[in-house]
């Protein structure tokens, strides 16, 4: 059966969901970073919801446990639209940071500008910190979520410029070192040809799954540090039917979210 | 009997409250209610060596830093969102013309909350091992003496001034907000709270009567308020809750105009230095194109 990437990403995603876990995500930008950041989050989570995980609670910013089926999704991710979003509560930002604070969010979805062997994130600068060749818009609350959450999932884009030996500024924290940090650090790494988690004695980076149609040497081409490669690399499992289905049917059938449609910037990643 | 202190003023006056080299807090997040008819104001009467404090930032942090009036500013966030990069505050400190001191969003929030409580300093556990514990004169190790844990303390954002943008109060300061909105702005109050004069315009006016009959929606009592201004569409091109969307058109025009300091200028100078007032640059953004961003569902609240 047919499937694009970014269903692939969204039902690999909800399979790493818990039930009875809460997760979160921003209310996003446009295009291709929304679809990585927002869109196959949204996606996941719903799906998880109906496949494994019915106590799944997902926080987008301020809104709370949201209504998921396609019918409730706003129209645009503007502000007039986002407050009339069918949720189950409203929250402040300085109580859904608390959450985070007291130890009650499981999965922190983040991406970045750089990610590094060790799963630290940069969305400040490329260059010198004191003086950069580029200044990025800044961490938001991606710190927060490295220290806090039980885990972080990333969406990534995969190349070289991405996937440094060492990023140039540390706005999340990975696994080099923890100490003192209550949250899990970096789990999982989703992108457009792989799976990646991370060597629970080392803390580095090592390849879980390739998707079907791309080889490790594609990875290892794309990737700027040695990854961690096991002597056998899985295919990462296709879709099913039933996947397929509920997405298409019953949670995105417009593709507001797989291909950012909600933020009228539509994209593909294929295409990224 | 005497008369309470009526504190509706103009924008003009108001601004005049903000001196040069002040620290001034800056309500609103991202693309969202931030009172940009005030930050006009600031503009035209050249407030120089500003230092800025806020949480998520975006074209009310980027027009004040691309038009010269902050040496350092402060956030977790400086962008136009959907639009992309804030140009002018790209330019400024890869260039080296302000400092910037980036924080995560809990750590800019408790070092408001620090403030807005009166606490000496504001406690977390988000910069270790980060790039956020650069700039040690704002955060120091410290020590719990409980449980011997390793904590950073963080300065409180002390300020001067704050200034917000709201939908209604009355004349002598009492400020209202939709009970129906979008919830990330609550910082707002704490961002008003940690500063020692207050600056607020809104969309509109109300009576005392009207604010008693309603005041489960204050959100600021007078007490803690210094100067209310009245200020249709006081935010835009930002959001203002149901009442307006952001204006993603004009965002546009903005950020390809501030793609470099020339282009910039030529934006300050058609819609910030070439209005003698507010009035004049919602005119110049037109009234069709007003409507056509305008919500106003909040009868339905």
């Amino acid at each position: 059966m047919q499937y694009t990437l970014e269903e692939l990403l969204a039902v690999e995603v909800s399979r790493h969901i818990n039930d009875d876990e809460m997760g979160f995500v921003g209310v996003g930008t446009g295009g291709a970073a929304f679809i990585r950041a927002v869109g196959i989050p949204a996606v996941a989570s719903r799906l998880a919801q109906l496949r494994h995980a019915p106590n799944y609670t997902i926080m987008f910013g301020p809104i709370l446990d949201p209504v998921l089926d396609a019918d409730c999704i706003p129209e645009t991710n503007f502000e007039p639209d986002l407050i009339r979003w069918p949720c189950r509560s409203q929250i402040t930002v300085e109580e859904a940071l608390c959450i985070f604070k007291r130890g009650k969010m499981g999965i922190g979805f983040v991406s970045g500008a750089q990610v590094d062997q060790w799963g630290n994130f940069n969305i400040v600068c490329i260059g010198d910190y004191a003086h950069p060749k580029v200044r990025l818009p800044g961490p938001l609350a991606q710190p927060d979520h490295a220290a806090h959450a039980k885990r972080v999932f990333a969406v990534q884009k995969h190349d070289r410029r991405t996937f440094v030996e060492q990023v140039d500024y540390v706005s999340a924290a990975g696994n080099k070192d923890r100490s003192g940090l209550p949250g899990g650090g970096p789990a999982w790494i989703f992108t457009e040809l792989a799976v990646m988690d991370f060597d629970p004695r080392t803390g580095r980076m090592r390849l879980s799954s390739v998707h079907p149609g791309k080889t490790v040497e594609q990875v290892i081409e794309r990737t700027g540090f040695a990854l961690e490669i096991p002597a056998e690399v899985p295919l990462t499992e296709p879709p099913s039917a039933e996947d397929l289905d509920l997405i298409r049917t019953r949670i995105d059938p417009s593709r507001k979210w797989l291909n950012a449609q909600i933020t009228q910037e539509p994209a593909t990643l294929e295409a990224d | 009997m005497p008369e309470k202190k009526v504190k509706r003023m103009a924008l003009a006056e108001a601004a005049s409250m903000i001196r040069d080299g002040d620290r001034v807090a800056v309500a609103g997040s991202l693309i969202r209610r931030h009172p940009m008819a005030l930050i006009h104001e600031m503009i035209r009467q050249r407030k120089r060596g500003l230092t800025l404090f806020g949480w998520n930032n975006g074209i009310d942090f980027d027009m004040l830093i691309g038009a010269g009036c902050v040496k350092e500013a402060h956030s977790a966030y400086v962008g136009l969102s959907n639009v992309g990069l804030a140009k002018n505050f790209r330019r400024a400190v890869e260039q080296r013309e302000i400092r910037y001191v980036d924080h995560s969003e809990t750590c800019a929030i408790d070092r408001f909350r620090a403030a807005a409580t009166g606490a000496p300093y504001a406690l977390s556990k988000t910069p270790l091992h980060t790039g956020l514990q650069e700039n040690p004169e704002y955060q120091k190790e410290v020590t719990d003496p409980f449980t011997g844990e390793t904590w950073i303390a963080l300065e409180p954002f002390h300020a001067d001034v704050a200034i917000m943008h709201a939908h209604r109060a009355d004349p002598y300061g009492n400020v209202q907000l939709d009970p129906i909105r979008m919830m990330d702005n609550e910082t707002d109050m704490l961002i008003c709270k940690a500063a020692n004069k207050v600056i607020v315009t809104v969309e509109e006016f109300v009576d005392e009567e009207e604010i008693i009959r309603t005041n489960q929606q204050t959100v600021l009592t007078k007490l803690f308020v210094d100067a209310v201004v009245l200020a249709p569409y006081g935010a835009h091109p930002n959001s203002c809750d149901l009442r307006y969307v952001f204006d993603i058109a004009h965002a546009r025009e903005y950020q390809a105009k501030s793609a470099t300091a020339v282009g910039f200028r030529v934006y300050l100078d058609e819609y910030v230095y070439g209005c003698k007032e507010w009035d004049e640059y919602l005119a110049k953004i037109g009234r069709k194109h007003l409507e056509s961003i305008t919500r106003m569902d909040i009868a339905g609240a």
